[in-house]
C-alpha cells in the first residue's frame, strides 16, 4: 500500500512543479511580445534605411552619373592614344 | 408505459442527430470559412510580396534593382478639413486637385491617393502632420543607369490581376525566376494586439526572386550606347544598333539600340521602341552576308581563295535579271580574296552557282540562318528559309550577296562569331549566372550549337576578311597596327516590291584581334542620310568602338 501512495504523491508533486514552471515561463514570455514588436520595427527600419542608402550608392556610382560629373569637372576624352610599343631605354649610350 | 420510454428515447436520438448534423455543418461544411474568421480574431494574415530579383552586369553592379517608394492613402472619415488637405496633397504630390477632392469625399475608410511617391516627398508630407493621411511602403523597379540597355532589359508592368509582370527582354524572358513566390504569414497577437512569440509567423511559401548576373560588361555597354547615339546623329540615320559578343563563349558583352526608351516611364514612349531591334527586326543583310556564303563555298571545296571568277567581267544575267556590282566596276578573272575585298556581287553569283542550291541551303542551315539563335531574351524572331522547291536561280544568286533573304542582326552576329571562333558556333547568351534569394549561384555554361565550317576554312575566311578591311572600301577607317577581320554591308531596302536606291541599311561586321578574337561586333544604321554606304557610316563607328575596346582589353597595336 505504501508504494502506490508514494507514486501518486510523486506525480502530484511533479504536476505542481511543472505548473509552477509553466507559470514562470509564461510570465517571462508574456512580455516578450512587446520586445519582439520593437525588434520587428527596428529590423524594418534598418532594412528601409539600407535600401535607401543602396539606392543613393548605386545612383552615385552609375557610369552615366560619373560621366556627367567628369564632364562638369572638365575631363575630356583623349583624341589619340599613346602606346609604349617597346622597352624604353633608361639611358642612351653616346 | 413502454411507448413513453420509446418516445423519449427516439426524441433524444433525434435531438442528438440534429446536434450531429449541426456539428457536421460547422466543422465540415463551413470549416474553412470559420477557420479564417478565427484566424482574423487571434491574428492577422499578411500577404508577403516577394522582392523582385536584381539584374546585375558582369561587375556585379545592379543595373536593375528595387527601391522603396510609398503609397499615400487617406481615411476620409478621419480628415478634419477636406478642402485644405486636398489642396496640400494636390500641390505636394503634383496631382489634379479635383481628383484628390473626389477621393477624399468618398464614404470609405481607405482610399489610395498616389503610389510610387519618393522618400523626400513622403517626409515633406509627414512634417505637415495631416490627420487621416498615411503611408505604406512598397518596392518599385529602380534603374541606376537610367535608360542604359533598356531594350535588352525590358520593363515591369502589370498583368490582368494587377500583379507585377515582366515584359520584353530579360524581364520578360526570366519573369518567373525574377518575380519569386508570394507567401502568406499569420501574425498571432494577444488581446492588446501585441505579437505573441510562440506562434509569431506561420509564413508559407514566400521566396524572393532570383537575381540575374549578366555577361554584359557595363563599360562596354556604356561605350556602345554613346557611340551608336553619336553615330545615328552624325550620319542622319533614323535608328541604329550595335551588338558585341565574345565569340568563344557566345556571351553578349553589349547590345545597344538608339533611339531607346526609359524603363521608368515606359508608358510615355511609343510601343515600337519596346522591342529590341537586334533580335526582333528582320532585314536584308546585304554584303555582310558574303563572308557566310564564301566560307560555305570554301568549306564545301567548290572554290579556293585563288579560284578565278570567269563571269566577273560585267553584269551577270540570271533568269532575265541583270546583276551589277555596287559601283558598276568589274574585275575580270578576279579571285575569291578580291571578290570579298571589292564586295563584288558578280563574284558572289559565281560562288553561289558553283555551290548549287542544295549546298547553299545546307550551309545556311548550319549557320543557323532561318532559325532563332536561342538567345535568352523575350521577343526573338526569325524568318524561315523558303522550301527548296520555291527557290529560283535568281534567288540563289541574290542570296549570295545578302539580298532576298531576311535575317535578324543576332543571327548574323552569331554566324560571324562562328568564323571568329575557328568554325565553332556558340549559342548567344546574356545571363551568365542565376543567384537565388539565399545567395546560391548557378552558372550557365557556354553552349556549343554546331560547327558549320572547319577550323581551316575559318582561318582562310579570317584572312580574306582581314584583307577586306586593309584594302577594301572601308580601309580609310581601319585601325593601324591591328589585324581586324571585317566586312561592310550596304543593303537596299525593299519597298513595295522594288529596292529604293536612296534608302539603305548600312552595316559593318567584324572581329578583333583576328588571331585571337576578344569580340565580334555588328553595327547597323537604318537609312543613313549623310552617306548611304556602310563603309562611310557603319565602318567608322565599328572602328571607333573597336579602338576603345582594344584599349580596354589592354591589346597594344603592332607595326602598321
Amino acid at each position: 500500500m505504501k508504494k502506490p501512495a508514494l507514486i501518486i504523491g510523486s506525480l502530484i508533486i511533479l504536476v505542481l512543479v511543472l505548473s509552477v514552471v509553466r507559470i514562470f515561463i509564461s510570465n517571462q514570455v508574456s512580455t516578450s511580445g512587446v520586445v519582439l514588436s520593437a525588434i520587428q520595427t527596428e529590423a524594418a527600419s534598418v532594412k528601409t534605411e539600407n535600401t535607401i542608402l543602396a539606392e543613393k550608392l548605386y545612383t552615385e556610382s552609375a557610369l552615366t552619373n560619373i560621366d556627367s560629373e567628369a564632364e562638369n569637372l572638365g575631363f575630356v576624352t583623349p583624341k589619340s592614344d599613346f602606346v609604349l610599343s617597346g622597352q624604353v631605354s633608361v639611358a642612351f649610350k653616346q | 408505459m413502454t411507448w413513453r420510454y420509446r418516445f423519449a428515447f427516439l426524441g433524444i436520438v433525434f435531438l442528438f442527430f440534429l446536434v450531429v448534423c449541426r456539428l457536421f455543418y460547422w466543422q465540415v461544411v463551413k470549416a474553412q470559412e470559420l477557420s479564417l474568421i478565427a484566424q482574423n480574431q487571434y491574428g492577422t494574415t499578411i500577404t508577403l510580396a516577394p522582392q523582385r530579383g536584381e539584374i546585375r552586369t558582369s561587375d556585379n553592379f545592379p543595373i536593375v534593382t528595387n527601391k522603396i517608394s510609398y503609397l499615400v492613402f487617406a481615411n476620409p472619415k478621419d480628415i478634419v478639413n477636406a478642402g485644405e488637405t486636398s489642396s496640400i496633397l494636390s500641390s505636394v504630390l503634383g496631382i489634379d486637385l479635383a481628383s484628390v477632392s473626389a477621393d477624399l469625399s468618398l464614404d470609405k475608410f481607405w482610399v489610395p491617393i498616389a503610389s510610387g511617391v519618393d522618400l523626400s516627398t513622403k517626409q515633406k508630407l509627414e512634417k505637415m502632420d495631416l490627420q487621416g493621411v498615411g503611408f505604406d511602403s512598397q518596392y518599385q523597379r529602380f534603374y541606376p543607369e537610367a535608360s542604359m540597355a533598356a531594350q535588352l532589359l525590358g520593363f515591369v508592368g502589370k498583368d490582368d490581376q494587377g500583379n507585377d509582370k515582366g515584359y520584353f527582354g530579360l524581364e520578360g524572358y526570366y519573369d518567373r525566376l525574377l518575380k519569386g513566390k508570394t507567401g502568406l504569414a499569420i501574425q498571432v497577437h494577444d488581446a492588446f494586439g501585441r505579437p505573441i512569440l510562440a506562434q509569431m509567423n506561420q509564413a508559407t511559401g514566400e521566396t524572393d526572386g532570383s537575381s540575374l548576373v549578366l555577361s554584359i560588361d557595363r563599360s562596354i555597354q556604356f561605350l556602345a550606347e554613346e557611340k551608336i547615339k553619336d553615330g545615328v546623329e552624325q550620319y542622319g540615320a533614323t535608328s541604329g544598333m550595335v551588338g558585341i559578343m565574345d565569340p568563344k563563349t557566345g556571351q553578349i558583352l553589349a547590345m545597344a539600340a538608339y533611339p531607346n526608351f526609359d524603363p521608368r516611364d515606359y508608358q510615355d514612349y511609343s510601343e515600337d521602341l519596346y522591342r529590341n531591334p537586334f533580335i526582333s527586326n528582320l532585314y536584308e543583310p546585304g554584303s555582310t552576308f558574303k563572308p557566310l556564303v564564301m566560307s560555305s563555298a570554301l568549306d564545301a571545296k567548290v572554290v579556293t581563295p585563288q579560284t578565278k571568277c570567269n563571269i566577273c567581267n560585267g553584269p551577270v544575267s540570271v533568269s532575265g535579271y541583270d546583276i551589277h556590282t555596287w559601283d558598276d566596276k568589274y574585275f575580270p578573272n578576279t579571285n575569291m580574296i578580291d571578290v570579298i575585298m571589292h564586295s563584288d556581287n558578280t563574284g558572289m553569283v559565281f560562288v553561289a552557282q558553283k555551290m548549287g542550291l542544295d549546298k547553299m541551303l545546307n550551309y545556311l542551315g548550319k549557320f543557323g540562318i532561318g532559325n532563332t539563335t536561342g538567345i535568352d531574351l523575350q521577343g526573338e524572331v526569325s524568318a524561315s528559309l523558303k522550301p527548296k522547291n520555291q527557290w529560283y536561280a535568281v534567288d540563289l544568286a541574290t542570296t549570295a550577296f545578302g539580298q532576298g533573304i531576311s535575317i535578324t542582326p543576332i543571327e548574323l552576329l552569331d554566324a560571324t562569331a562562328a568564323i571568329a571562333n575557328g568554325g565553332v558556333m556558340m549559342e548567344p547568351h546574356v545571363v551568365s549566372a542565376v543567384e537565388d534569394s539565399d545567395g546560391n549561384t548557378v552558372g550557365i555554361p557556354p553552349k556549343t550549337i554546331g560547327s558549320p565550317i572547319s577550323s581551316g576554312t575559318a582561318k582562310a575566311m579570317t584572312e580574306i576578311m582581314i584583307n577586306a578591311v586593309e584594302k577594301g572600301e572601308a580601309s580609310w577607317a581601319r585601325l593601324k597596327g591591328y589585324r581586324i577581320a571585317g566586312k561592310t554591308g550596304t543593303a537596299s531596302i525593299p519597298i513595295q516590291g522594288h529596292y529604293d536606291p536612296t534608302q539603305t541599311i548600312a552595316s559593318f561586321v567584324g572581329f578583333a584581334p583576328a588571331e585571337d578574337p576578344k569580340f565580334v561586333m555588328l553595327v547597323v544604321l537604318n537609312r543613313p542620310t549623310a552617306s548611304i554606304y556602310g563603309s562611310e557610316t557603319a565602318a567608322p563607328i565599328f572602328f571607333d568602338i573597336a579602338k576603345s575596346l582594344l584599349g580596354y582589353y589592354g591589346i597594344p597595336p603592332e607595326g602598321d
